[in-house]
């Protein structure tokens, strides 16, 4: 075959292997379960927080946990206790744990 | 609002009334109350939800943009027109129970 059709090909084949193989690099709600254990003492179990000091995580959008941990993080958001706790926390701890309070059931939108 | 009633009966600490919470909400609406919303700027990200957040959260939050120590630009003008009954208004409408764990 000509080698644009080869070229082609190749890239199809890189294509379908990174899709095939991107599942470990989605976020994780079952690792995220067993990092957030440190988490229960005040967020409650699954994030149902039973002390109106420390919010409710169970149902909060994926991608807004991920903002937050990360601005508590750097410095952006400050709280000495979540700064203490993040400060160990990887980019992938901090998306499993994302997806896992994303995944319960609890706040929702209302209008 | 049997809740209020019965929390100004026992002269509860001003518990906010939800049924006015709801006809002081039309800052809130637009980005809270819409699903799948999302921010623009400083970052993208969905426009986190509040209702069945702890309404005591939700005062202290908005306290907190008001008085600067949260730095979301739109949250902290929202917060600047907002009195303190104004808030525990609005927080005890989107507050109450979040649907339990399943």
């Amino acid at each position: 075959m000509n080698p644009t059709t080869l070229k082609t090909l190749r890239l199809l084949a890189v294509a379908v292997a990174t899709t095939v193989f991107a599942g470990s690099a989605i976020a994780s709600a079952e690792a995220g379960k067993k990092k957030a254990e440190p988490c229960k003492v005040c967020h409650g179990e699954g994030g149902m927080s039973k002390s109106p000091e420390f919010p409710v995580l169970a149902g909060q959008n994926a991608d807004y946990i991920v903002a937050v941990l990360t601005h508590y993080k750097s410095g952006k958001r400050k709280n000495p206790v979540m700064q203490g706790q993040v400060a160990n926390l990887s980019v992938r701890d901090i998306n499993d744990l994302a997806a896992y309070y994303a995944s319960q059931t609890g706040l929702m939108v209302r209008y | 609002m049997a809740a209020g009633l019965v929390a100004a009966a026992f002269g509860a600490q001003a518990a906010g009334d939800p049924a006015t919470g709801r006809q002081k909400n039309f800052q809130c609406q637009g980005c809270h109350g819409i699903p799948g919303w999302k921010t623009a700027f400083p970052e993208v990200y969905h426009v986190p939800k509040i209702g069945g957040q702890h309404p005591a959260y939700i005062v202290a939050a908005l306290k907190a943009y008001k008085k600067g120590d949260r730095d979301h630009a739109t949250m902290r003008a929202i917060a600047a027109d907002l009195s303190d009954k104004d808030m525990e208004d609005i927080a005890a409408y989107y507050g109450g129970s979040a649907p339990a764990k399943k």
